[in-house]
């Protein structure tokens, strides 16, 4: 496929005269569960449900029909997000299908200044919440100026915020127009919007969720007594959830503006979760009828994953990617497509590589700190790494060797970083070694440290995050131990490795899957420092946070990278953008910091052959976030 | 009774015989248990001599052997003109694998004849991580080629070396466990069903207070506060000394129960009224008469370990990999595609099952023989 | 004699509990890092920015900062209450969460039970009495095998062949329409078809243990000389062995039935897990590894007290049972 990832500033820019209302002459029908409670006088008119300006969608292959039920699997704890997945992110905007530009959603159209300052939102006229009150600015003005700018509970701040420290600011033109602007060009701003992180300026109702809190109720206090909460705010999470918690598909009387409404919550021991349409969903398709065309969505929930591939196969699931994903499980869902009734769909990654090795170079050790900054060292082990081998037995024969680099078909395709010292070249490894000071042997053959000690180090990994990951790095182990580099594999709980490796800094070594480095709306943090992802240089990352307070100061070329990356998150015209990433791309090829093994490899879901409207194709991107922009809505049975 | 057949006493030397002599004479008969013996005993040499039975190192992966199938030994091999000779070979295999299912497929490779043989040289080792050597005990008579008996895992490891490998630390676990659970048992439940009073009502505060901890919340807690920086090695021990801190609690309560009961038996009391001192009644009188009992417990105990190593190893809180047990590998096949595509995998588990058998076979051969009524009753 | 005797096992309860209780919330707190380690991590995988400052108010506001005693504290005097505390991870208050849950746990541990027994005992006294018989060895093997194979291993095999040779899901505890119906007849019977297979798998691993010890006890008194005088005073083999010899069999057995069951509570955490059944074990689990205490430490804690109220059966019934067992 071409261009899977495309400048999506320059469409967003050219969106202003987006949407005019289609819908304008239409005509619009509804299901017909819903009809008949508008005929027992039960709920409005279709028409007045949906506003003046639903949105229409023109689905993938057709307009489909009513009806049925669509199952998929969730797992018992922290697949919140598998929700938010198969239900959609709506938030002001959106990818597009194709993950090449940023489209409204919520908000009707969108302007930006042409100095990349000031955003201005025109909502929906006429737009109603999933209980029927209206959907106006003054939603959108709760949420950001009384949640998420007076910071009142959100753990999880959205990082949009602000732009450069100072924060933005939020203004109410009319009812259904709002502006948000920052104090420095935020050209990011809008992919940033559109990735699941970016609903907050839509999450809450006011009407429901301001009950909650106490500068809106006086008497919240009899309320959390009531609920045997701790507090309002554990009271507020209980009602309204977060973005990033289970609790937002706790509470079925939440109010939306989902495709559907949870009906069975997903709470601590629920076995299954069930949404229901939501009756005043304001999209429409090309023939005039309300969304979605599917009145369920059934979630089992499966503890063990197993029991998830076993659902699959046995026909029990609809539409799946999560879970089930990775190469290891296709063999056994290939043979069952027939019993199962399903066929796959193809799942690329947005580029990049399926595993990044990031030695430490801030290491605590001063010893293998200097050693870990040389650059011949990391080119030794890079080529000391068989990646042939690695391929065909982890990953199953699929991947072509690559470092952390976008692929061919990227627009930011760069070819030194993703294609330098990928040759298996033992003797050039050895040379290297033998070169910078580790000559010396143990009785073992490993290599000695210039101080006679014996250098050994351990790479931190997860096993359960990419399964494949300890496999690869065990077939590394024992290629580096060829070339005297005695590597331990270190499998950690999650929450271990993240306090180990994101946190304290106690890390050797640690590996990280690079597939989404490169998608737009995510942080290239294996070229710059700025994230708890990049691994390869932890304190260096605070020190970015926390403007130069914290941390340490980093070199004078992360330091350049840093200045750039900056610039190109305030940068709005494209090619100016993609100029800055490839200056950095530059830098950081020189530098050669961190290294990797193949590409991201291809996933593959699966969709029942009659369910109609599915993607053939589609990124498999948390930011994007997969399968929602193919409008799971809009998904139907054949029959 | 119906298996009464020999009377030990009509043996010859059946006066000068010691009661342990006695215990073998009737141990010998029960055949089941000595196959138990034997296989146990085997399991340990395994176990002892893990290298030198393993036909590879069980860390070797062969990218062009993945998932390969078991192979089935020829001992004869058939020339053009229809002559034979004695070669013991397994046919070699050709790895192929579809570009979009990923599914890999076996085929004979007719040209490809792989002699194996008894101690051959394979790739050196070190026994023990001292000993070098290159002698195996099974192998390909070229150490370049690779023979499957029972086929290879995901990354193209012999099933058979990851097996043995996992022979050494899983039998062990279940003997040093078992040990120190039984030093445990013994002591504070014989404590406290002998003396009675507060020693037993401390001992009893004790046993409960452990036994009214749920298990797996033990194993979590304990598994998981352990460092995870520590080498395999550390972790192994400590694993071991967590499970038995599990199993001490079950030996005390039921040497306690039958302490109590013992305490008001004749002989006891007799052996008191001798002047006996309280150590020779314990350990002379009554606790070879709860022997057979302590046997039969300890005999469901070492199963008892190997099962709940597993069973920590499929919490993912037990012995990790790259360590080799039965655990990890049955954990390594705990997913559908191996039932579907590669049940030769679940080996680890027949290992278990006959170590299991073999181990409550021979206790119960033990158990039969130790107890000094079943003879008088024949 | 016996109630003083009761009355001071009940008594001893009490302290004994918050002994354990004490126990049980360090087990939780033993594991380095809190709720907000976990937390954390949660947001960090999916990509979400972790501010320090942050976590450490909601460290504040859940008390996580405060030394371990005070935290101790909070917790046991809201239990006496009846308030469990929150669950971190679902935000709702734990009682929510809880009792449906152990109610399950304890319907599957005594359909366990009960199968078990209803297995063990006739088999053990046939191995016995019929010692080194076909019969013996037949159920001797049947029931070490069973021991032999990893519940997870069994729970998975059985779910994989029911699904593609039968085409039916074991999985779980209700069929999708009862799910979330109130108690009926029709309801019941689909709990009765769902228990099956963990009450099988769970009962093939407990049932060898049984079987051994009721045959090992056995014969141990099968061979006393009290046996051989009544039966040279002529009874009947089938009474003889009823009157005193398995009901003396029965004494170690008695002492471990009062543990044995919350003991089978938490050993069906496994099994529940790979069925994805909904009993106490799974989100015990789950909340043991995110470190969700207070929903973790609610289950440890009724588990706790099933057990106390379990070994106080067993206490009770012993010395009922065995005449020799004298308390002052």
């Amino acid at each position: 496929m071409k261009m899977r990832v495309a400048s999506h500033l320059a469409i967003a820019l050219a969106l202003g005269a987006f949407a005019l209302p289609a819908s304008a002459q239409m005509t619009f029908k509804e299901a017909p569960a819903l009809a008949t409670q508008v005929r027992e006088n039960r709920l409005p008119a279709v028409a007045e449900r949906i506003g003046q300006e639903p949105e229409v969608v023109t689905p993938r292959e057709g307009v489909g029909r009513y009806g049925g039920q669509l199952r998929f699997g969730l797992r018992g704890s922290s697949d919140h997000n598998n929700i938010l997945r198969m239900v959609g992110n709506m938030g002001l905007v959106r990818w597009d299908p194709e993950y090449t530009k940023v489209i409204p959603n919520v908000a009707k159209s969108f302007e930006v200044s042409p100095d990349g300052k000031v955003f201005t939102f025109h909502l929906r006229r006429g737009m109603k919440w999933s209980d029927g009150k209206p959907f106006t600015a003054d939603d959108v003005m709760f949420n950001m100026q009384d949640i998420v700018l007076a910071g009142a509970l959100s753990p999880t701040p959205p990082r949009y915020q602000s732009a450069d420290g100072t924060p933005m600011t939020v203004e109410k033109l009319d009812d259904v127009t709002v502006r948000m602007s920052f104090s420095t060009p935020y050209g990011d701003f809008l992919a940033e919007l559109a990735s699941p992180l970016g609903q907050h300026p839509v999450l809450y109702a006011r009407h429901y969720c301001s009950q909650f809190m106490p500068k809106f109720n006086p008497n919240v206090q009899a309320l959390v007594t009531e609920a045997r909460a701790t507090d309002w705010q554990n009271l507020y999470m209980q009602r309204c959830g977060d973005i990033e918690i289970p609790a937002r598909w706790g509470n079925v009387a939440r109010p939306t503006l989902d495709p559907w409404i949870a009906r069975e919550a997903y709470v601590g021991g629920a076995t299954r979760v069930v949404m229901e349409r939501n009756p005043y969903f304001w999209q429409v398709d090309t023939a005039g009828n309300q969304l979605p065309y599917v009145d369920q969505l059934v979630a089992p929930i499966a503890q063990d994953v197993e029991s998830l591939i076993l659902d699959a196969i046995g026909g029990r699931i609809d539409f799946q990617l999560r879970h089930l994903d990775a190469p290891a499980n296709r063999p056994v869902l290939a043979q069952n497509r027939q019993r199962g009734g399903y066929d796959f769909f193809k799942a690329p990654t947005p580029g990049g590589t399926n595993m990044v090795i990031n030695l430490n170079l801030t290491h605590k050790n001063p010893e293998l700190r200097e050693l870990f900054n040389k650059k011949d060292f990391r080119v030794a082990l890079s080529v000391g790494m068989d990646r042939k081998e690695i391929i065909d037995t982890a990953l199953l024969g699929e991947g072509v060797p690559w470092q952390n680099g976008p692929h061919e078909d990227h627009p930011n395709f760069h070819k030194r970083i993703a294609t330098q010292f990928l040759e298996f070249d033992a003797k050039k490894a050895n040379e290297l070694l033998d070169k910078i000071g580790l000559d010396k042997r143990g009785s073992d053959g490993m290599r000695l440290l210039p101080s006679g000690r014996p250098l050994k180090f351990r790479i931190d990994v997860i096993p359960t995050v990419q399964p494949e990951h300890v496999d690869m790095l065990q077939l590394i182990e024992r290629q580096w131990a060829r070339i005297g580099i005695d590597m331990d594999v270190n499998a950690l709980e999650r929450t271990f490795f993240y306090e180990r490796t994101s946190n304290s800094n106690d890390h050797d070594a640690a590996v990280w899957g690079g597939q989404s480095n490169w998608a737009p709306g995510d942080i290239p943090q294996q070229i710059v420092p700025v994230h708890h992802d990049s691994r390869w240089g932890i304190p260096w990352s605070f020190w970015y946070k926390s403007g130069g307070k914290q941390g340490e100061e980093p070199p004078a070329s992360v330091k350049e990278r840093m200045k750039l990356y900056d610039e190109a998150r305030a940068t709005v015209d494209p090619d100016k953008r993609r100029a800055i990433l490839h200056k950095m791309a530059d830098i950081a090829a020189d530098e050669f910091e961190v290294f990797s093994v193949s590409q991201g490899l291809p996933t593959y879901g699966i969709s029942k052959t009659n369910l109609k409207n599915t993607p053939k194709e589609i990124v498999n991107s948390w930011y994007f976030p997969t399968p929602a922009p193919a409008l799971v809505q809009t998904f139907f049975w054949a029959n | 009774m119906t298996a009464a057949v020999l009377d030990p006493r009509a043996h010859p030397s059946a006066d000068q015989a010691s009661q342990w002599r006695l215990m073998w004479w009737a141990f010998r008969r029960h055949k089941l248990a000595m196959t138990g013996l034997v296989i146990v005993a085997l399991l340990y040499l395994v176990a002892l001599l893990a290298e030198f039975f393993a036909p590879y190192d069980p860390d070797a992966a062969v990218a062009r052997h993945v998932y390969h199938p078991p192979q089935a030994v020829h001992f004869f091999d058939t020339a053009a003109d229809g002559s034979w000779a004695f070669r013991p070979h397994v046919q070699g295999m050709r790895l192929s694998r579809d570009r979009f299912t990923l599914q890999t497929t076996y085929a004979p490779d007719p040209g490809q004849k792989i002699d194996v043989g008894f101690f051959v040289k394979g790739t050196p080792y070190k026994l023990w991580g001292v000993i070098e050597m290159e002698r195996r005990f099974f192998g390909t008579v070229d150490p370049t080629q690779r023979a499957y008996l029972i086929g290879a895992d995901r990354l193209g490891r012999d099933m058979l070396s990851r097996v043995v490998a996992g022979t050494r630390i899983s039998m062990s676990i279940g003997l040093v466990g078992v040990g120190m659970s039984l030093v445990l048992g013994i002591i504070l439940g014989g404590l406290s069903g002998y003396y009675g009073g507060w020693i037993d009502a401390t001992v009893q505060r004790i046993v409960e207070f452990k036994l009214a901890m749920p298990t797996i919340p033990i194993w979590l807690g304990l598994s998981a506060a352990l460092p995870m920086d520590w080498p395999p090695m550390a972790r192994y021990f400590a694993i071991t000394v967590i499970l038995s801190l599990i199993g001490w609690t079950e030996l005390a309560r039921v040497v306690r129960g039958r302490f109590l009961s013992l305490r008001t038996e004749d002989f006891v009391t007799a052996a008191r009224l001798d002047g006996c001192s309280e150590r020779r009644t314990i350990f002379r009188h009554m606790l070879p008469s709860m022997v057979s009992h302590i046997i039969a417990s300890v005999s469901l105990a070492i199963p008892g370990m190997i099962l709940a190593e597993t069973s920590l190893s499929f919490l993912g809180l037990g012995l990790l990999p790259p360590t080799i047990s039965w655990g990890v590998l049955l954990k390594e096949a705990q997913n559908v595609r191996s039932i579907a595509q590669a049940p030769w995998l679940f080996a680890p588990g027949a290992a278990v099952c006959l170590a299991v058998l073999a181990l409550n076979f021979l206790g119960d051969g033990l158990r039969d023989a130790s107890d000094p009524y079943a003879q008088e009753g024949r | 004699m016996l109630l003083a005797y009761v009355v001071r096992r009940l008594f001893w309860s009490i302290p004994f509990f918050f002994a354990v209780s004490l126990v049980a919330f360090a087990l939780i707190e033993a594991p380095p890092g809190d709720y907000m380690t976990t937390f954390a991590a949660t947001l960090a995988q999916s990509g979400d920015i972790v501010d320090q400052e942050r976590l450490d108010a909601l460290r504040e506001r859940y008390g996580l900062d405060q030394p371990f005693v005070v935290q101790y504290w909070k917790w046991i005097s809201g239990v006496v209450r009846g308030d469990f505390g929150i669950s971190f991870e679902w935000q709702q208050p734990v009682s929510d969460l809880i009792w449906e849950r152990m109610a399950l746990s304890v319907i599957l541990a005594a359909a366990t039970l009960l199968f078990t027994w209803a297995i063990a005992f006739p088999i053990g006294i046939y191995s016995a009495v019929r010692k080194y018989s076909i019969g013996d060895y037949f159920f001797s093997a049947l029931g070490f095998i069973g021991l032999s194979l990893p519940n997870f291993l069994l729970g998975l095999v059985l779910m994989y062949i029911a699904v593609v040779h039968f085409g039916s899901d074991v999985s779980g505890l209700f069929s999708a329409e009862y799910q979330q119906a109130p108690w009926s007849w029709g309801k019941v019977v689909d709990l009765g078809q769902h228990l099956l297979i963990p009450v099988v798998i769970l009962g093939t691993s407990a049932t060898a243990s049984l079987i051994r010890i009721m045959r090992a006890n056995l014969l141990d008194e099968l061979y006393k000389p009290y046996v051989t005088t009544a039966r040279a005073k002529g009874l009947s083999e089938w009474r003889l062995l009823v009157k005193y010899p398995v009901r003396l069999a029965l004494n170690p057995f008695v002492s471990t039935i009062g543990w044995a069951f919350p003991q089978l509570v938490s050993g069906s955490v496994i099994i529940s897990y790979v069925l994805s059944l909904p009993t106490a074990g799974p989100l015990l689990l789950q909340a043991l590894l995110a470190q969700d205490m207070f929903l973790a430490g609610a289950f440890i804690l009724l588990l706790c007290a099933l057990s106390i109220i379990g070994m106080l059966v067993s206490d009770i019934l012993l010395a009922v049972i065995d005449p020799r067992i004298r308390y002052r």
